[in-house]
């Protein structure tokens, strides 16, 4: 076996695998002990865990607190644990009955906090860090660890969406920048932009360093905070193999899509919408229309597309004729379709929607000689959306290991590989800016319901036929996706050594890295169905890779003498990310469809680009210094120095520094007669963290060649361009780090033996020298990407809350609740010199911008007219300040500012509604997050529910334009709120008047009745477990075994008209915006682990 | 077990130490911290002569617009048509409604279709700028003197041609050159007229650049001697101009050598199959599977019927309906000549059309007096639109009862060519490779004839536009339906010297109208001629009394409206003491 191991070092992993499989069927003469397991009150303790040390033989107490275990021997000692209480080692010597009497614990201020080079605890430390307990985490059936964080920390606010492997916007402590407000990842000490590839059953420990006095130990990319991520390994201690197996089953539901009138009710508003508009033109009412007649009032057709021909009825239409003439394939010559009316509506939505299963499973090898320790993990997620083909699917296999050579040496590594796969995916931004897309969410609601799914014999139905304007048959959108394949591969991880060079003194050096690889293909489907089709059938193909590698040496002394402890950190890093290439290809028109034939040799018009990213290095040195006295005083000092390739040479270097201090204040004498305060610490912190999330080209000026910008048919060709250049982007060769001050000031306390924990922080982070593309005025060019120039600043402050109450609730059982809540201030203190203002989002269906980034304002904030009403009647239009297009029942605007002769703002109203009226109508930004977490355990159940809260932020909702007015895409579908719209009998309507007008008064312009509040409070979990262990067979070694049911996101309380009030985007400057959201809806899980 | 552990993690170990020293070592070096920027090129590198030569294509690349927005190419169907009354947006109320306020006189600052023009523009200008300042500068000796004359002055002529765009869009504009600093340039105001600098930039190009070129679609001496005539003509410098185009119809010849003339089918101007030919003086070059639509003719890529399906091209969007005016301006008298009375509204000689119908109402088309460039200009219902089926009328239509019931025609590929001449890449078919005109011989024509007239020369003028109209009555050139004509044409010549200056104005004012229709000149046109107000208004109250959801009510205001607004958001980024707003806004 030696030697095979040795030779075929390729299946070494399988191996290894079966050696240790095998270890754990031997096993040595056992002898029976029973007991009972107390708390403190000497009530019955059901549900403990005891293990035998150093074996994987486990049991858990009954409803009784008893347990009876198998020992081997004399020396046999007992690990009791259980939530709340302290963990104890009882030494079974001779006894066959083992009593144990649980003391609660206190293990809050022993919590491990790791943060990246160093570790301490609790009680040491000085600064905001937060720690959160991944197992908590394991029942949310999402496989992305940021989401599973929603709620969980203070000062984190995580907005997401429901697509399967989405990225979200992750944010700590509020918007530091314009961009680039991702915290910096750091998984086994190797940096990373992303952790989409972990599984969260690998996960260990989760720190989030939220302040500068700890976070910048990194730097120059720590502004917007550190989630350190510690995954699992072998224990400190001898122990034989352990296996666990933790697996998740799971349906989500997709809900109910938006109302929609029915087809008949969709005729009758059509009337109505003609009539309003002849009134409002005073000209008389004349019905026409393609497919419901000319009558006073509307008649369904029964076919709405023959040949081209709609609002046809069943006599009209000869189908064994019609049937010979059907063609749907464009290349055998005119399309003919024969579309059926679908007179009882097509529910779209249920249409493109599917109930979508999830499953998880995770196998965990781990266990410890006395010279090795090791950690194997093989996960598989696989999770389909709730949109047809889209798909998320990850494999994992990760392999921690560390080897002892020698007393002093200590090597070891921390290894994943990892499969992913997404598919049919949507927005920007690796799906986090789905809900600003037009997708096929969107699409089910622009679509009118009498046009059938397919047509009568078995193509696609669509707009085709005449007078339902331009959406696309979203079935058939999704269906195109359907051969569509891509998948990336990586390896991600590092390998370290470590040398106790003194007793106290250690060396470490460590190499990580990420290599990914990536290839798809995909097909682009040449329509017919539709008003605006596909001309041609594409296909393309993809693939390229990155690679990044990190160096890490760093030396600690950590030292007590008397009453002084010492710990010092000195470290040196370099790296090297952001290198990448892809290629990318595609073309036209292959003689056949079939996806096995296509390849990129049998298309035409065949264009390849290919692209290539310039990477960035850093250099970098940095020290830590922390001190205690008595150990109720602390302090430490920790600096960084960074040079970056991103910034020229007379910028490139930053030096970081952040101090803190912390006072146990229950340590002093004159708190001793307080015996209700078990811990009172106060601290404070201050420091200095860099962003540098500029183009890593950002210091050149440079021209570029452009098929698409710049090349032109200078020979007169049809066919042929020739190369042209025009210059791309203006570098800054002094572009330096942004810089955001923090300073906190946190209190803890620990109460009541533990039963209360509260923590909070009062923080402010000012960013400086921010780093914003000046646009550059287009009498210089309109084309030339700006450079980023250090010259706004931002200011972000809040309040960071945690409590948590855990007690008993009677004899056995117990509950502890984790309340946590956020406060965010978020403001532009400055643009730039005399820019006052930045727009982001165009408008796409609406004029000019939505967006606008603004002093004073929050990042983000919706710009537009302020609706104050519908006009009631003529006099009131007469008597109002002018308005273009005003009139009864549409949009009467807020006259609240004009230019002056200079062309400035004056503040004041002039008595007409212009461009410079326009005012901030809403914030995305919430001002408070929150979550409540509730654990009850009682005997052998256990049941927890959380629930999360975003409170204070706006959306704009830009769905309405779609569905609530008719003008919108004349006779796509139409929303059920226009039955409350604007009459002369209903002034106070939901939806203005509806009428054909297109206009400014009408649905042209952002304005505020776009903009709706945000608010939400989400069940988003809820989950009964059940321990079984004691009702196994005695045979089986299981240490754990726990089955559970759930359910998520069991409701919404929300104001909030859209699909969903999660809308989230792709970018920090420009997000809230909700065109088609792909909403978290309810899902059912059963769950279940092993461990033994 | 154990021994093979040991053997592996101590290779390992020794492995990843040495890794990790070159890594550190090579960390430590001071270049580690220089990392060049990929896939991009330095004006050093440029300064060669492949690399002028590039940046000059990349100057000449800005005519198509580069697909930045449906409202950036030089064919100006909204800034010049749709503005002249000549059409309206067309489709449906919803669509692209940024065009909803413009069309309707009421633009305001923020505009985004404005901006885009003018961000595009100036564009242009700046490519201009570098090459020209490149171009001094250089100090490669494979670029000879000749090269330096020819590239300065094809760059001189592209600038001259976007600040006349920038000049007749925004009147006042801030004039900027290749002498300026970036910080110099933001501070140039825009209160200095700047014809004078278009004129000595065409004026250079004129002397200097050569009669043919090799590449068709450069400019060569004669577009730089038509343009700057125009120029003069918009400047009302009508002595400069009438002897300038004299000299371009007399002398003047395409970049592959040939005369300039008419072509002698008027509808060949407007296919792909013809481009680059002996009427095209200058136009913007498109060509189609380049592997981006930016190289093809992109602004016109709305402008198509609505919903054809496979009967007619393209399919989408349904924009640039042609106006009621429009149409009625192409009925003739008896003679053949147009209602020079302006009468063509009047009911009784109004076209008929459909309007109202549905595809499967019946529907006889006019059977009055036409001209024959009608139908070559306007796709109207029961005439065939070009090789493609009759016009079906509403069926083609997206909102009739908004936009009324014409299709464009000008800009519309013929289905012979829908495979070869549109580009398949794209979710539609209508980026195509058709050339967009922006000066043609017959466009000249009539700016010569304006200047004779003015110069009192009558009976020249005369001339110039019977030499146009007898182009258009070539009966073997009209639309023909089953063999015969597909409507009642009738054109004649005007006979009758001409005598009175009033009379032989408006004469050729109209038939710049119906020649030119589409061609984005209109607007222009009239805000030079001075009637932009009365004209407008009174297209306003006929075609929005038909329209009225989409046109009623509009007006155009004197003073005001005969230019854009300054982008608000480059008032607000260069100040308002640099760019002042223009008068009304």
């Amino acid at each position: 076996m030696n030697q095979t191991f040795y030779l075929r070092p390729k299946f070494g992993v399988v191996w290894l695998l079966l050696f240790f499989l095998s270890a754990f069927s031997l096993s040595a003469q056992d002898r029976r002990v029973t007991g009972t397991i107390t708390s403190a009150d000497n009530s019955a303790l059901a549900g403990a865990t005891l293990l035998v040390k150093g074996t994987t033989t486990g049991t858990v107490s009954d409803g009784d607190g008893n347990f009876a275990i198998n020992v081997n021997g004399n020396n046999a000692i007992l690990v009791v644990s259980a939530t709340g209480f302290s963990t104890q080692e009882i030494p079974v010597g001779e006894q066959a009955t083992v009593n144990v009497q649980m003391q609660d614990s206190e293990s809050a201020l022993s919590e491990v906090v790791v943060t990246g080079y160093t570790t301490e605890t609790r009680r040491q430390t000085t600064s905001a860090v937060a720690t959160v307990r991944t197992k908590d985490l394991a029942v949310v059936p999402t496989g992305n660890v940021e989401q599973q964080l929603q709620g969980r920390v203070s000062g984190l606010t995580v907005i997401t969406n429901g697509q399967p492997g989405t990225a979200s916007l992750v944010r700590i402590r509020g918007f530091g920048s314009f961009g680039g407000n991702q915290p910096l990842f750091v998984v086994d000490g190797v940096p990373t932009q992303n952790i989409n590839f972990l599984s969260p059953d690998d996960i260990e420990n989760t720190t989030v360093m939220k302040d500068a006095s700890s976070a910048s130990i990194y730097g120059a990319r720590a502004a917007s905070g550190v989630i350190v991520i510690t995954t699992k390994r072998g224990p400190k201690t001898p122990q034989k193999l352990k296996v666990s197996y933790d697996a998740l089953f799971g349906w989500t539901d997709p809900g109910q899509g938006q109302e929609i009138l029915s087809p008949q009710e969709t005729a009758d508003w059509t009337w109505t919408a003609i009539r309003n508009t002849a009134a409002a033109n005073g000209v008389p009412v004349v019905y026409k229309n393609d497919q419901y007649g000319t009558g006073n009032t509307p008649v369904l057709p029964d076919f709405i597309n023959v040949g081209g021909q709609g609002g046809l009825s069943a006599s009209q239409v000869n189908l064994a004729e019609e049937s010979r003439k059907y063609n749907v394939n464009p290349d055998n010559g005119p399309v003919y379709q024969v579309v059926r009316a679908n007179k009882e509506g097509t529910d779209w939505y249920g249409a493109i929607t599917r109930t979508a299963p999830v499953m998880r499973h995770n196998l965990g090898f781990s266990g410890a000689t006395e010279s090795a320790r090791y950690y194997l993990g093989l996960s598989l997620q696989d999770q389909a959306g709730i949109l047809l083909y889209n798909d998320f699917r990850r494999h994992t296999f990760r392999a921690n290991t560390e080897f002892d050579l020698g007393k002093r040496v200590r090597f070891g590594e921390n290894l994943q590989f990892t499969y992913r796969q997404v598919l049919g995916q949507g927005g920007g931004n690796d799906g986090a800016g789905v809900p600003s897309d037009e997708n096929s969410i969107l699409g089910a609601f622009r679509m009118n319901p009498i046009i059938p799914v397919y047509d009568e014999y078995g193509g696609y139905a669509g707009t085709a036929a005449k007078g339902f304007n331009n959406s696309r048959n979203p079935v058939a959108e999704r269906d195109g996706l359907k051969d569509n394949k891509g998948y990336g591969v990586s390896g991600f991880g590092n390998v370290y050594v470590e040398v106790d060079l003194l007793q106290d003194l250690t060396f470490k050096t460590s190499l990580g890295g990420n290599y990914g690889n990536f290839t798809g293909r995909n097909y682009n489907r040449r329509s017919y169905e539709n008003s605006e089709n596909n001309g041609a059938f594409g296909y393309g193909e993809f693939s390229g890779n990155s690679f990044s590698w990190v160096v890490t040496n760093t030396l600690q002394y950590k030292k007590k003498f008397g009453i002084h402890g010492l710990e010092l950190l000195l470290g040196q890093e370099a790296l090297k990310d952001g290198g990448f290439r892809s290629i990318n290809a595609s073309g036209l028109d292959p003689f056949s469809q079939d996806p096995n034939y296509i390849t990129l040799s049998n298309v035409s018009s065949r264009v390849v680009t290919s692209f290539n990213q310039t990477p960035w290095t850093y250099s970098s040195y940095f020290g830590r210094a922390h001190y205690s006295l008595l150990d109720k005083y602390y302090i430490t000092g920790l600096i960084r120095r960074d040079g970056s390739s991103r910034f020229g040479p007379d910028t490139r270097y930053g030096v970081f520094p952040g101090i803190s201090a912390a006072w146990r204040v229950s340590g002093e004498s004159f708190m001793d007669g307080v015996s209700w305060i078990e811990d009172l610490k106060l601290r404070a912190g201050w420091g200095q963290m860099g962003n540098d999330q500029v183009s890593p080209t950002n210091q050149f000026s440079a021209f570029a060649s452009s098929l698409g910008s710049a090349a032109y048919a200078i020979n007169g060709s049809n066919s042929g361009v020739s190369e042209g250049f025009y210059q791309g982007q203006v570098g800054n060769p002094n572009a330096q780090w942004e810089v955001s001050t923090t300073s906190n000031v946190g209190l803890e306390f620990l109460l009541l033996n533990g039963k209360f924990d509260f923590v909070i922080d009062l923080w402010k982070k000012e960013t400086d020298k921010l780093l914003f593309a000046v646009p550059l005025a287009q009498v210089l060019g309109g084309f030339a990407q700006a450079p980023a120039q250090n010259v706004a600043s931002m200011l972000n402050q809040g309040i960071d809350l945690q409590i948590i109450n855990k007690g008993r609730l009677g004899g056995n059982s117990r509950y502890e609740a984790t309340l946590t809540g956020s406060w965010l201030h978020n403001e532009i203190t400055k643009v730039a010199d005399n820019i006052p203002y930045f727009d982001a989002a165009g408008g796409g269906r609406l004029a000019g911008n939505l967006v606008r980034n603004q002093v004073g304002q929050s990042i983000s904030s919706f710009f537009g007219y302020q609706v104050l009403g519908y006009f009631k009647d003529a006099a009131e239009v007469a008597s109002a300040p002018e308005q273009e297009g005003a009139g009864p029942g549409r949009f009467r605007f807020a006259d609240l500012n004009s230019l002056d002769d200079d062309g400035n703002l004056t503040g004041k109203p002039d008595g007409v509604i212009d461009a410079a009226d326009r005012t901030f109508i809403g914030s995305p930004v919430p001002k408070f997050t929150g979550g409540l977490n509730l654990k009850v355990v009682m005997g052998m159940f256990d049941v927890e529910t959380y629930l999360y809260t975003s409170v204070g932020n706006k959306i704009f909702n830009m769905s309405k334009w779609y569905t609530d007015f008719y003008p919108s895409f004349t006779g796509a579908a139409i929303g059920a709120r226009v039955k409350d719209s604007w009459t002369p009998d209903n002034l106070d309507a939901e939806t203005p008047i509806f009428e054909t007008a297109s206009n400014f008064s009408t649905n042209t312009q952002p304005n505020s009745w776009y903009v709706e509040d945000g608010s939400f409070l989400r069940m988003q979990n809820i989950n009964i477990g059940y321990n079984l262990v004691n009702i196994l067979p005695g045979r089986v070694k299981v240490s754990r075994a726990r089955v559970y049911v759930g359910a998520n996101n069991i409701f919404t309380i929300t104001k909030y008209k859209g699909l969903d009030p999660a809308v989230g985007g792709a970018a920090d400057t420009n997000f809230g915006i909700d065109v088609g959201n792909y909403p978290v809806t309810r899902s059912v899980i059963v769950g279940l682990g092993l461990t033994f | 077990m154990k021994n093979s552990f040991n053997h592996i993690t101590k290779a390992f170990t020794a492995l990843s130490v040495v890794l990790i020293l070159i890594l550190v070592v090579s960390a430590c070096k001071k270049d580690f911290l220089e990392v060049p920027a990929n896939g991009s090129l330095t004006e050093e590198v440029l300064s060669s002569k492949k690399g002028l030569d590039g940046l000059l294509v990349g100057c000449y690349s800005i005519l198509t617009g580069r697909a930045a927005s449906f409202y950036t190419g030089m064919g100006n169907w909204v800034h010049g048509s749709i503005l002249g009354g000549e059409a309206n947006k067309g489709t449906n109320a919803g669509d692209q409604t940024v065009v909803n306020p413009v069309e309707r006189y009421e633009t305001l600052p923020n505009n985004g279709l404005v901006g885009d023009k003018w961000r595009i523009t100036y564009e242009g200008v700046a490519r201009c700028n570098t090459l020209l300042r490149l171009v001094g500068s250089t100090t490669d000796g494979t670029v000879t003197a000749e090269d330096k004359v020819r590239l300065i002055a094809e760059a001189r002529f592209l600038r001259g041609l976007y600040y006349f765009e920038l000049k007749r869009l925004w009147n006042n504009v801030p004039y900027v050159d290749e002498t300026m600093t970036a910080e110099e340039a933001v501070k140039v105001s825009n209160n200095v007229d700047v014809y004078p600098k278009i004129e000595a930039d065409l004026q250079h190009a004129f002397d200097n650049l050569p009669e043919t070129q090799s590449a068709l679609g450069r400019a060569n001496k004669w577009a730089a001697g038509a343009l700057l005539a125009k120029v003069y003509l918009y400047e009302k410098k009508f002595a400069e101009a009438k002897t300038l185009f004299t000299d371009v119809i007399n002398n003047g010849k395409t970049s592959s050598g040939e005369k300039y003339d008419l072509m002698a089918r008027y509808a060949d101007n407007f296919n792909a199959e013809f481009d680059n030919n002996k009427e095209s003086v200058f136009a913007a070059q498109a060509a189609v599977n380049t592997g981006d639509i930016g190289n093809s003719n992109n602004e016109n890529v709305l402008n198509f019927p609505y919903n054809t399906g496979s009967d007619g091209p393209a399919g989408c969007c349904g924009f640039f309906q042609p106006s009621f005016d429009l149409v009625n301006s192409f009925r003739t008298d008896a003679n053949g000549l147009p209602l020079l009375d302006g009468s063509y509204n009047n009911p009784a000689n109004a076209v008929k059309s459909d309007q109202g119908l549905l595809s499967s109402d019946p529907f006889t088309a006019d059977a009055g007096n036409l001209d024959p460039r009608l139908d070559h200009s306007v796709g109207r219902r029961s005439i065939p639109y070009l090789d493609w089926i009759d016009h079906p009328g509403n069926n083609w239509i997206r909102d009739q009862a908004y936009a009324g019931p014409y299709s464009p025609k000008k800009f519309v590929y013929y289905k012979a060519t829908s495979s070869t001449l549109t580009d398949g890449s794209s979710w539609t078919r209508g980026y195509t490779a058709q050339n967009q005109p922006i000066i043609r011989f017959a466009d000249v024509l009539l700016m010569a004839a304006e200047a004779e007239i003015e110069a009192g020369s009558l009976e020249k003028a005369r001339e110039y536009v019977n030499r146009v109209r007898a182009r258009a009555a070539d009966p073997g050139t009209w639309v023909k339906k089953g063999g015969s004509n597909a409507a009642n044409y009738v054109i004649g010549m005007y006979n009758s010297p001409w005598t009175d200056q009033g009379v032989a104005r408006t004469a050729v004012r109209l038939e710049r109208k119906l020649e030119l229709s589409g061609e984005g000149q209109r607007f222009f046109d009239l805000v030079r001629w001075g009637v932009a107000a009365d004209v407008l208004n009174a297209y306003l109250q006929h075609d929005g009394t038909l329209l009225p959801t989409q046109l009623g009510g509009a007006t155009f205001t004197a003073g005001k409206n005969e230019y854009y607004p300054i982008p608000q958001s480059q008032i607000d980024l260069q100040g308002p003491g640099v760019l002042k707003q223009n008068p009304g806004y």
